[in-house]
């Protein structure tokens, strides 16, 4: 561009109006691009110190504890191994019970959002079913056996005496019913861990959506559905692995 | 939303959602309003997931969602903002704010509904109340009437508001949406969301507290064996009678916060350039204002110089003339931060609100240059404001610096792009020759500029903290695991000798290492939080001036 001008030694911008005088040269021109931590000319200034500054810095590292520790914080399943393990299948829904501590109310959220229940198969029936199927078949299956509900009701109600009178969510629709599923097979599995703890509301028009929702069960085998404590699915993977520094103790 | 605030959305989203809801917000902020079945397959998550995330968002105000836009039979469609989750990283100073003015107990209510997004009246007076008891000495709980109390007393001065109800939501799409919250609305019959979604003060019980019968003393945790414990815990979440608030929800009112900023930045201000006699007049004046001035005013209402000497608080007692003289030295001032506009009352004066902010963000964007680039550059920076045009040989003469070192500097601020050039051409053919090039400074989109610069700074902070104990996670861990130990042997009663024993667990070395790192974490942090202040006072002077204009 410069050797426009009929091989004059012009530049495109007149050099007095920018103040680049005779004889001096231009500065060199730049073939890369700037480098990505400049040195920096002036030392940037200290960060402010002081009670306030300390007691924001200590509110927000709290915050951020806490939220990790709440029903929002969701955390997809376990990241995946190199190689299926046995194990996995027992594991991978422990991490979703931090969940259900959390009850949402269905008024202010759109329809679509609403989640099935995944409750676990208690007796074989598998809950996944498609939403047509489970329709129809819900639907004849709870006019035959609401009775029947009603009855064991009472006596399992008088069983829990001990127990908190109310069920959770006491407020909810008038709707409320517990899953027939469970209640068709033999209830004794029932008494000590499981039924008072986990609620399920089933709407009874055509729509069934079942609402998630209910306490978080404890006990790691009964939600897992297995006779063995979870600890007994670790395959010592996790073991040793953590500090070999410290070689003075010898691990067996 | 640029591609900075959007990094930076996603790294606050990752770091108090996880990064699930990461994954579906960055989505959403990027793509503009979408529906649920183009969320799930262009994230590739799986529904459950989806969903969930967009519950959590939805439930913090992050994620706003309507019927589509082919009309009422269309899917919900999904759209977020940058604005909302950048608030996140002002909520220490939130909370901060509510517990100079309503002390712990306000603190803590603030917190509570930070945490969850919105919650019901009762739900936060017993969640407060029971944390507040935990703090507690033995035997003593905190009662629910005072956190009630402390509950209405923000909400009366607008710090709280009621969650707007949201249309779409609900059970059946026939009834019409927007019941309940406001009365006073007609009988519109199942009214198509509008495009713009109802603000929280478009209802008129927006700040009304409900009538609750809430009573009761915050309950302590016991420290239970297991059995126990769940039961207690259980009992805690059974009694969850009807409090005659169902429905109605509260969330923090973020824009009554920045007003209150604005207010102490503008006190602060007066008070370094003058004396504390001067920011305490300016903070009556606001005081009184607040009420009257609404959030976008330009200037508050006109106050006369009576009323201003009525409402001094007490421990000033100025006399009469002296208070006018203060007033007239405020109004002289070149930083025009009061206004006089009449003569009535003994003078009537304003506080100008949109000027002082600009006047912030002009000594901000100073500062950073006169801090970048020392200050002989600040003083051509401050000349090309003032002066607004000048050609080269012109800020030679009137910064008074010879003109080799002037091009320089001027050059390097023309590079970073603080400075522009503007041609005015003698001829037609804009020849070079011919052509004036005057250097000029515009505020405002300098002021943006900067801003997105700051918000690159909180990201790369961020990134660095987050990399930082990465590389120290081993150690992080062991520790961790140690004060567990150590934590779990003082509670069962153990020798000192074996809490030695444990605490040799870390070397010396490995000490260092740790308060080393502790210590960068927390400056990083603090720079965090320091960062965030400028972005509020450029922020509030860059929608200052959408609102005067646009």
């Amino acid at each position: 561009m410069a050797a426009r001008g009929r091989s004059r030694r012009t530049l495109s911008f007149s050099v007095d109006s920018v103040g680049i005088n005779r004889g001096e040269s231009l500065p060199p021109t730049l073939q890369q691009p700037t480098p990505v931590f400049p040195v920096m000319e002036q030392k940037p200034l200290p960060l402010t110190g002081g009670e306030e500054a300390e007691y924001l810095l200590a509110l927000k590292q709290d915050f951020r504890g806490a939220m990790r520790s709440l029903p929002c914080f969701i955390q997809p399943a376990a990241a995946l191994r190199d190689v299926e393990r046995y194990s996995d299948k027992y594991h991978s829904s422990e991490h979703t019970d931090g969940l259900m501590d959390w009850t949402p109310d269905w008024q202010r959220f759109p329809r679509e959002l609403r989640i099935h229940a995944r409750k676990p198969a208690r007796d074989g029936v598998s809950v996944a079913r498609s939403d047509a199927q489970s329709a129809q078949k819900k639907k004849k299956k709870k006019v035959r056996e609401k009775e029947e509900v009603l009855i064991k009701l009472e006596t399992l109600q008088k069983k829990e005496e001990q127990q908190s009178e109310e069920d959770d969510d006491d407020d909810n629709t008038e709707q409320k019913k517990k899953q027939e599923d469970d209640d068709a097979d033999g209830d004794e599995e029932y008494d000590e861990e499981e039924f008072e703890e986990v609620i399920l509301y089933v709407t009874c028009d055509g729509s069934n959506q079942s609402v998630w929702t209910g306490s978080g069960l404890t006990e790691g085998s009964v939600l897992q559905e297995t006779d063995y404590i979870m600890s007994y699915f670790d395959n010592g993977e996790d073991f040793g692995g953590d500090s070999d520094d410290n070689m003075d103790e010898a691990i067996y | 939303m640029t591609a900075q605030e959007v990094r930076l959305c996603g790294l606050l989203l990752h770091e108090h959602f996880g990064e699930v809801v990461e994954k579906v917000g960055t989505h959403l902020l990027r793509s503009g309003a979408q529906n649920l079945r183009t969320i799930i397959h262009e994230t590739g998550l799986s529904v459950d997931l989806v969903k969930k995330s967009l519950m959590v968002l939805v439930q913090h105000g992050a994620c706003l969602f309507s019927s589509g836009r082919k009309g009422p039979g269309s899917p919900t469609e999904y759209r977020s903002g940058c604005d909302r989750i950048l608030r996140i990283l002002r909520y220490p100073r939130y909370i901060y704010t509510a517990k100079t003015l309503y002390g712990d107990t306000g603190e803590l209510v603030v917190e509570e509904l930070l945490q969850r997004g919105h919650m019901t009246m009762s739900g936060t007076v017993k969640t407060v109340a029971d944390r507040l008891t935990q703090n507690m000495e033995e035997g003593r709980s905190m009662d629910y009437s005072e956190v009630s109390s402390a509950f209405s007393k923000l909400v009366e001065t607008h710090f709280l508001q009621r969650c707007p109800k949201l249309a779409g939501a609900g059970t059946a799409d026939s009834t019409s949406p927007a019941a309940g919250a406001t009365p006073a609305a007609p009988g519109t019959p199942a009214a198509p969301a509008s495009a713009i979604p109802p603000t929280p003060e478009s209802f008129p019980d927006c700040y009304k507290v409900p009538h609750m019968t809430l009573v009761g003393r915050g309950k302590r945790q016991l420290a239970a064996e297991d059995g126990e414990d769940q039961r207690n815990a259980k009992r805690q979440k059974m009694d969850s009678e009807a409090h005659g608030d169902e429905g109605i929800y509260w969330q923090v009112n973020f824009e009554r916060f920045h007003l209150h900023f604005r207010d102490q930045a503008i006190i602060s201000a007066v008070a370094n350039k003058l004396d504390q006699t001067s920011s305490e007049i300016v903070r009556t004046m606001l005081r009184m204002s607040e009420v009257t001035t609404s959030p976008a005013a330009t200037c508050t209402k006109p106050l006369s110089a009576n009323e201003i000497f009525r409402s001094l608080p007490a421990s000033y007692n100025i006399p009469r003339p002296i208070l006018d003289q203060y007033l007239t030295l405020l109004v002289d001032d070149p930083m025009e931060f009061v206004g006089k506009a009449g003569e009535s009352g003994g003078g009537m004066y304003v506080v100008n609100l949109h000027r002082a902010l600009a006047n912030l963000a002009r000594a901000t964007l100073e500062s950073v240059v006169q801090e970048r680039f020392g200050s002989r550059s600040a003083r051509i920076f401050r000349l090309l404001l003032r002066k607004r045009h000048l050609e080269q040989k012109q800020v030679e003469d009137f910064a008074m610096i010879p003109a080799k070192e002037a091009k320089d500097m001027l050059y390097t601020l023309l590079s970073q792009n603080l400075v522009q050039l503007q041609e005015i051409p003698k001829t037609p053919d804009y020849a070079p020759s011919r052509t004036f090039y005057l250097y000029t400074v515009n505020q405002l989109p300098t002021a943006r500029m900067l801003l997105q610069n700051c918000y690159k700074t909180v990201a790369n902070l961020i990134e660095r903290r987050l990399f930082e104990s990465k590389e120290s996670k081993r150690l992080l861990e062991k520790s961790q695991r140690i004060e567990a130990i150590l934590a779990s042997l003082q509670a069962s009663g153990a020798e000192p000798e074996q809490l030695t024993e444990v605490e040799e667990m870390i070397t010396a070395p490995e000490k260092q290492q740790l308060d080393a790192l502790k210590l960068h974490i927390n400056k990083l942090d603090s720079a965090e939080n320091q960062v965030d202040e400028t972005i509020f006072l450029l922020e509030s002077y860059v929608n200052s001036t959408a609102t005067s204009t646009g």
